[in-house]
């Protein structure tokens, strides 16, 4: 599975298939504060994903 | 992958509110919906308003430009005009207000620009240069009078700003830890004076990951820089806080905001505001003898 944080911070772990939520949790990540997309499309984070997928997150810059 | 709860469309958002998985057509709806009866419960906005839509071009306030001009036709004669102030923190603003441009350009929607270095003569980062740890608080009050002025300047009835949930929930929290109750009650939009623009937050009920969402769904979304001075706030680590226990207990934002209004309600009448007068530096409404902007002003030497 690879996830990919930020230009500079990709992760790349096995991982058996779980919500993404999970993941995020497991890799200190809030999913609250994050937007989460597979292929260039937002996922909901209960969405199942496995070793093959690639996860792309973006964290929401605050102000407004 | 989930399919959305209204359709048979794959869902993108799953809502831990309501339960729901939505498709972006859904939920770009539900968004709307819900900032519409915001407005419509609080009699936000009547017809014939001017509203002046406090718009740096960050992600808040385009989505609060972009819902407002979506509703618009749901108003009898009220007219939307864009302000944004260009406080001049360099490697920041710039690119926002550019947003800002493109965005009121796009909408066909009327935008003024006010600088900081036009409104008090120099840039937010001349002024924060040794005093970095006040950045929220100076740039808080010269920016406030920068869209008063504004507002005024363009006969606005309302300002409209674009804070969402999660500002309004730190808020709260961030007065509980100062103790500073009569700020927590305050409303800034109702004002018996008549001197203010009556401010009003048409997004408090929408949290910031959904408009975050809302944005890239109707490909509105740009990744901009954060402000390089949100790391000396104290806002930075309520919001922290309040992240965590909204993942953890979800819900929480919005009984803070709930258990405002009912301190506000049994406070009425029970806090008293000093009556407002006019600054003897400006003219400007104030409740004491020189507002807070000239106050500022002379401890800065402008």
């Amino acid at each position: 599975m690879k996830l990919i944080v930020s230009s500079k911070d990709c992760r790349i772990f096995d991982h058996s298939p779980a919500p993404v939520e999970q993941i995020l949790a497991e890799q200190g990540i809030n999913p609250l504060e994050v937007i989460v997309s597979r292929n260039g499309r937002l996922i909901p984070e209960d969405t199942i994903v496995g070793a093959d997928d690639e996860i792309r997150i973006t964290r929401i810059a605050h102000g407004g | 992958m989930p399919l959305c709860s209204l359709c048979t469309e794959p869902a993108t958002v799953f809502q831990r509110h309501s339960g729901r998985h939505l498709c972006g057509t859904h939920f770009t709806a539900e968004v709307e919906q819900r900032v519409a009866g915001t407005i419509k419960n609080r009699n936000l906005i009547a017809a014939g308003d001017r509203v002046a839509v406090a718009l740096s071009g960050g992600k808040d306030s385009t989505a609060l430009l972009l819902i407002l001009s979506r509703l618009l036709p749901c108003w009898q004669d009220v007219r939307l005009i864009a302000i944004t102030i260009d406080e001049g923190i360099a490697g920041y603003r710039e690119e926002t207000v550019h947003s800002a441009e493109q965005l009121t350009r796009r909408l066909g929607i009327e935008h003024h620009c006010i600088s900081f270095s036009e409104m008090f003569g120099d840039s937010l980062d001349t002024f924060l240069k040794g005093r970095e740890q006040q950045a929220c608080s100076i740039c808080g009050i010269l920016r406030k009078k920068g869209l008063v002025s504004g507002a005024h300047r363009i006969g606005a009835t309302k300002l409209a700003t674009g804070h969402n949930l999660d500002d309004e929930a730190q808020s709260v929290l961030m007065n509980v830890f100062r103790g500073d109750l009569s700020r927590l009650i305050r409303n800034s939009g109702v004002d018996s004076s008549g001197k203010f623009v009556p401010r009003i937050k048409p997004l408090s009920l929408v949290s910031e990951k959904e408009i975050a969402q809302y944005l890239i769904l109707n490909e509105a979304w740009t990744e901009l820089p954060e402000c390089p001075y949100t790391r000396y706030a104290m806002r930075r680590e309520v919001r922290s806080l309040l992240s965590g226990f909204e993942y953890r207990h979800p819900g929480t934002m919005l009984r803070l905001i709930e258990s405002r209004q009912k301190i506000e309600g049994a406070c009425k009448g029970s806090v008293i505001s000093e009556p407002l007068q006019s600054c003897r530096g400006c003219g400007d409404p104030s409740s004491g003898e020189f507002c807070q902007v000239c106050l500022l002003r002379r401890s800065l030497g402008k």
